[in-house]
């Protein structure tokens, strides 16, 4: 009875065996690709124009492609689905046997670029979900690229002047408001750029678990990520101090300029950037890229919301009469400890004192011809206790109790270094008796007479003492 | 009664027998079909590799009188009034690449010569040059194989 048992078990064992062998064996060989390469050939034959061709088309043999790219590292297996990718005859046929496009494979075959090094997906899958890429469960970092952001890829090997002109046209664009919506006021690309925002050196092929994917709304892919980063930075990262203000559109721009950088360069023989002549801007170019994500456009003192404090009004031309360029220079190098002012010298925030004095002589270009009065500061002794009187009455509702400025207080921290050791006493001086038109700094003696020369005198002595006296 | 008796007695062996054999036959056959699987595991469909075959243009682009060193695919493609044809440019002596003459062709590492065709003319290569089969696609490019040989003076004409 026994042996019956175990023969029938044998026998349905080995039936389900078999039965999964034959399955495995009909995928070995009809795998996806070979559908997709057998329509294919109906196609060409189909829209054979000549003899020739349909003959041609007829011998095609259906069989396993990839194109092997050595340099690029990867071998792509695309073309075993979109067969028709270079065929002039399938210019109208449906996807996946399309013909590429405009003419980029003119300049860029198959044979030599592969697919995804522009598209993306992932290069050694053989069925379309996973070269796709798409979808948590492929497990892939690089999902094919939404068409609307594929020009990031051309920005690989050409530099934005050529693209501009040369169907890379969004990607252009998106470096143009990268730059002139002051983007590097806050971002490190190079190591140059501010240090309130991350550094975005190869942000474009980041790995999808570098980004806080919680709050993204679909499909979780970097892209998704960027976009909706740029239309609402809170959003995604409830404690992000960025600012948009972008126009429709513009979030896709700037997200495809995102995604081009990246972290790996391309071989030399694909690239075609000049890096021997790197564009070289103008004074009012770099502000724009540096400064005005916070100054905006330097007219007038803003309340930050973000910041929860005032940011000075830099074109103001009450300002630019009291500071030369050597106390500007000093400002801009070593920024303002304390706030979000950052010390853009070469060491630090990375510009070159060539670009700092770009910077600073096209705010110059607000300065009133007529120099402000001296004070003569000099010529008097300054009384601390009496200067300390005056200070709380006077200058502590907008500066602070404790001179540090903060949260919802007008003024500026008065306990900054630089305003302790680098602005000199004098300028200290003229900006209390004279005010500073366009901010919220009145006159104490222009016009108001509120305080003596030496009142002013005491109170800046009073200040010079804080890091003794206080703390 | 006895034709009965036999035939019931013959009908429990065969079952018996029956069910015996086919066990034993299905698990062999499983057997075989994992051994035979594992096979399959040896040949790969891809290799990584550059492809041997490789596409260089529409034949137009190869009017008579075309004669063109592709050296990244190490090969000459010549094309006159019998036709085109692909000849290879690495030299069969030690492999370095030759370049062209009026005569034919020359190695510069130990002066083996060929003339037009490819055919050894002097010194150590002990072969004429191959030439390579070329085809045209469906999209109407021409092919050239690399892995495919075809015997010196094989011109063909494509439109
Ligand atoms: S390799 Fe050409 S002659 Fe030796």
């Amino acid at each position: 009875m026994h042996s019956r048992f175990y023969l029938s078990l044998l026998l349905i064992s080995g039936l389900l065996v078999i039965s999964y062998l034959g399955l495995t064996a009909y995928h070995a060989v009809m795998p996806e690709w070979k559908y997709y390469q057998a329509e294919y050939k109906d196609l060409v034959v189909k829209n054979a124009k000549d003899d020739a061709t349909r003959k041609r088309a007829m011998a095609m043999t259906l069989g396993f492609k990839q194109v092997y790219l050595k340099d690029l590292k990867r071998e792509d297996r695309c073309i075993n689905c979109h067969a028709g990718v270079d065929n002039p005859l399938m210019e109208g046929a449906k996807v996946p046997f399309k013909k590429h496009s405009g003419n980029y494979l003119v300049n860029h075959p198959v044979d030599k670029f592969g697919c995804t090094v522009c598209h993306d997906g992932q290069s050694f899958a053989t069925n379309e979900k996973e070269a796709h890429g798409k979808g948590h469960e492929t497990h892939w970092d690089y999902p094919i690229l939404p068409l609307k952001y594929v020009q990031s890829s051309c920005a690989q090997c050409h530099d934005f002047n050529m693209l501009a002109k040369n169907g890379g046209e969004k990607v252009a664009k998106g470096e143009e408001l990268f730059r002139e919506k002051g983007c590097k006021g806050c971002h490190k690309i190079d190591g140059v750029g501010g240090d309130i925002g991350k550094a975005l050196d190869g942000v474009g092929n980041q790995p999808i678990a570098y980004f806080p994917m919680k709050h993204v709304i679909g499909e979780r892919t970097v892209f998704n990520w960027l976009k909706q980063h740029f239309v609402d930075p809170r959003a995604l990262v409830a404690e992000s101090a960025m600012k948009v203000k972008l126009a429709a559109g513009e979030d896709d721009l700037l997200t495809t300029y995102a995604l081009s950088l990246k972290s790996e360069e391309m071989p030399k023989k694909y690239r075609r950037i000049n890096y021997a002549n790197p564009p070289k801007y103008d004074g009012e170019a770099l502000y724009k890229m540096y400064c005005s994500a916070c100054h905006e456009d330097g007219d007038k003192t803003i309340y930050d919301e973000v910041f929860k404090r005032t940011v000075p009004a830099i074109k103001n031309p009450s300002l630019l009469r009291t500071m030369n360029d050597a106390n500007m220079d000093v400002i801009v190098k070593e920024g303002r400890a304390g706030t979000q002012m950052t010390a853009w010298k070469s060491s630090a925030a990375g510009l070159s004192d060539e670009q700092i004095k770009e910077i600073i002589g096209y705010l110059a270009l607000k300065r009133p011809a007529e120099q402000h009065e001296p004070f003569g500061l000099a010529a008097f002794t300054g009384d601390v206790k009496h200067g300390k009187e005056v200070y709380e009455v006077n200058c502590s509702v907008c500066h602070g109790k404790d001179a540090k400025g903060g949260e919802n207080l007008l003024g500026i921290s008065l306990r900054s270094p630089v305003v302790q050791k680098k602005i000199d006493t004098e300028l200290l001086a003229v900006t209390i008796a004279d005010g500073r038109a366009g901010t919220s700094m009145p006159p104490f003696i222009k016009d108001s007479e509120v305080l003596t020369k030496q009142d002013v005198a005491d109170v800046v002595a009073f200040i010079k003492e804080f890091p003794s006296a206080a703390k | 009664m006895r034709s009965e008796d036999v035939q019931e007695k013959d009908e429990k062996v065969s079952r018996r027998d029956f069910l015996t054999i086919s066990a034993l036959a299905t698990g062999a056959l499983a057997l075989l079909g994992i051994v035979a699987g594992v096979f399959r595991f040896f040949k790969s469909d891809a290799s990584y590799e550059e492809a041997r075959s490789f596409k260089i243009g529409k034949p137009e682009n190869f009017p008579v009188g075309t004669f063109r060193n592709i050296a990244d695919k190490k090969v000459f493609i010549v094309s006159d009034d019998a036709g085109v044809y692909a000849i290879s440019s690495v030299c069969t002596h030690l492999g370095c690449l030759v370049y062209e003459t009026d005569t034919g062709f020359q190695c510069p590492c130990h002066g083996s010569k060929y003339n037009q065709v490819g055919k050894v003319i002097s010194g150590p290569a002990p072969r004429g040059l191959p030439w390579y089969e070329i085809t045209q696609d469906v999209d109407g490019s021409l092919v050239v194989d690399s892995s495919r040989e075809v015997p010196a003076g094989t011109k063909n004409r494509f439109s």
